[in-house]
């Protein structure tokens, strides 16, 4: 389907129908999910060899094993004989995968390793070689998190994520110990099309006052980007929109602490950042070391993986049809903080951002009518507007990207749909726009 | 070391207590939050624990730092939650949700303590919410209720759900 009328970045407008049309979702497959560098797993879910942890590529059931060498694979999650799913379990560890239909044995290689009866019923004829699980095309791991992507012509990963690194490395690279996730999956189904929730999260400032008002008049330490309740005031120097990094985007603080500041028991928190703020301006520069690190930061690779150092949750979301999804989400932290540290990010991201989280169970039911109101016969030829400080931004300087002043704005969510609309025009990578804004000419570390 | 079997649960406890879970659901089911926290103990724990789902045979260690949590509350972080669902600002419970719960499969057995039970039930939590939006949690539960003066207070309760994907968008409920 053509959509250069779907989306139109220079006025911020998107036609409803992109969240309810089912030939754009099979195409989203295909061009998003079919396309893309998908996030799969953190290296530190699957430490040993034999470690698997089963996701989606889209509606795509993957496996991903870490294997002998330590490398990382992953394959369908179906059987090569008759498609059965072969593993059922969330995650583990096997020596081999038994598919529960006939009993076919896969290697954590992916390689056919037992047929029953093979010699009397396939009288030998058969070419195990030839049906060994289907791999998944490109595996490549950036700092712990591990991405998968089904197009042999897609970009490499460094690539495809682009100037998105320099806020990536914020959390990922501040601390020589790496990051990790921690506990098991908190899988949640919302009735809501993929698109808003990220869009809400890469750059939506404007809501958490209103519809978190709740939550935050609760929890009145949690004031999460200098919002009043009610939305009666905003702070625009408080933070930057980033965008227009091939599709990623960032909304930061820049104070160094809003990240932490906010727990109830603050104290260890920002004795760790003040410990480690040396670490962190010697491996990041000055810029990152001293203003984001510590800070709220929001984190969003196209299209489908978010993560906020500071809330410290991380999250993907599984598409399952135009208007369900599944959304995954886990705690991080960085390996360097103390186990009581640990703990506690564990509990507060749970509390606040987990299953029956007091912020996060704002946010579905507003997603779920946004998509329930794209599909009636009329609201669906209806217009949406994301045209909030339109043509307010530029460069600034120690970082990438356009930018627009302040957590309030729509910027983020334009670039969002523009790369949206960019991959859906596109009939191969060859066609998709590669672009980083403003990109910083210098390496930032030694130039601060 | 001499081991003393505990003396059995009275019948007319075991009545008081199934009465109280009851009770407990109806003053859920009407929103009266604040009759509820009188149920509860001072030190009250609520939990809720994300849960596992591995082939038998699996023998990957339990997450090291947890696995985390749905609900890990102490009578203060309860209270947070109420105040939150008090506060008028949570829209998705305005208009108010028809919330039913059920209680079954009530089982009530001697704890260590001398003053305590543990008091084993089922919950399915229905709601309907927003036009023929039906959701469901099933969940089981452990409690340990503690007799003061004030009669039986609920001193812990850990609660099992029983979904691998939580089959609704928001858990503004108490089990």
């Amino acid at each position: 389907m053509d959509v250069s009328d779907l989306v139109d970045t220079t006025t911020g407008r998107q036609k409803r129908t992109i969240y309810s049309n089912e030939e754009l979702y099979k195409q989203e497959l295909e061009r998003i999910f079919g396309r893309c560098w998908l996030f799969l797993v953190h290296t530190s879910q699957i430490p040993k060899a034999g470690d698997y942890f089963r996701t989606f590529m889209g509606e795509d059931d993957v496996i991903v094993i870490r294997q002998k060498d330590g490398s990382i694979k992953a394959f369908l999650n179906s059987c090569t004989h008759r498609g059965n799913r072969i593993c059922r379990a969330d995650r583990g560890n096997a020596k081999a995968f038994t598919c529960n239909y006939h009993g076919w044995s896969f290697a954590p290689d992916g390689s056919l390793a037992g047929v029953p009866l093979e010699n009397e019923a396939y009288f030998g004829e058969l070419d195990r070689s030839k049906l060994g699980l289907v791999q998944v095309t490109h595996v490549a791991e950036y700092k712990g998190l591990v991405f998968g992507c089904f197009d042999p012509d897609a970009p490499s990963l460094e690539d495809y994520l682009g100037d998105a690194k320099f806020f990536l490395d914020v959390w990922l690279d501040a601390m020589p110990g790496g990051t990790s996730l921690l506990g098991e999956t908190q899988k949640m189904e919302l009735g809501s099309n993929w698109k808003l929730p990220v869009e809400n999260v890469c750059g939506d400032g404007y809501h958490l006052g209103w519809a978190h008002a709740g939550a935050m008049s609760a929890v009145q330490s949690m004031d999460l980007a200098g919002l009043s309740v009610g939305n009666s005031s905003t702070n625009l120097e408080g933070g930057l929109s980033v965008a227009g990094m091939n599709g990623h985007m960032a909304l930061t603080s820049l104070d160094g602490i809003s990240g932490y500041a906010f727990y109830p028991e603050p104290k260890p928190m920002m004795d760790y950042l003040e410990a480690n703020r040396p670490t962190a301006i010697e491996r990041l520069g000055k810029v990152r070391g001293e203003q984001l690190w510590g800070s709220q930061i929001n984190i969003t690779i196209f299209p489908n993986l978010q993560f906020l150092p500071g809330l410290n949750w991380f999250r993907v979301y599984h598409p399952k049809g135009p208007g369900k999804l599944e959304q995954w989400t886990w705690a991080m932290v960085e390996n360097d903080m103390p186990d009581e540290m640990q703990a506690a990010i564990l509990d507060n991201q749970c509390l606040t951002f987990g299953l029956a989280g007091l912020f996060d169970n704002d946010d579905g039911d507003n997603l779920a009518a946004c998509t329930e109101q794209s599909r009636g016969w009329r609201t669906a030829q209806m217009d949406v507007f994301t045209n909030m400080a339109l043509g307010r931004s530029g460069p600034r300087d120690g970082f990438p990207g356009d930018i627009a002043a302040g957590l309030v704005s729509e910027h983020n969510q334009r670039y969002f749909y523009r790369r949206w609309q960019e991959h859906m025009q596109a009939e191969s990578w060859a066609e998709v726009p590669t672009y980083n804004i403003n990109s910083l000419s210098v390496e930032e570390p030694g130039n601060a | 070391m001499l081991e003393m079997n505990p003396a059995p649960v009275l019948v007319e406890d075991m009545i008081a207590l199934t009465q109280r879970l009851y009770h407990e659901a109806r003053l859920l089911d009407a929103e009266r939050f604040e009759d509820w926290l009188e149920l509860l103990c001072d030190d009250v724990t609520y939990r809720m624990d994300l849960k596992r789902r591995r082939f038998r045979a699996d023998r990957s260690p339990p997450a090291a730092v947890g696995a985390g949590v749905v609900f890990n509350e102490n009578f203060a972080r309860l209270k947070l939650r109420i105040d939150r669902l008090r506060s008028g600002y949570v829209w998705a419970e305005d208009p108010p949700n028809f919330v039913r719960r059920v209680i079954s499969n009530v089982e009530i057995e001697p704890a260590d303590a001398e003053n305590e039970v543990i008091v084993h039930s089922v919950i399915v939590i229905h709601r309907n919410r927003i036009d023929g939006l039906a959701r469901q949690f099933t969940a089981g539960r452990t409690d340990r209720w503690r007799h003061g003066t004030q009669g039986w207070c609920l001193a812990a309760r850990d609660i099992a759900l029983d979904h691998a994907v939580l089959p609704d968008s928001n858990i503004n409920v108490f089990f």
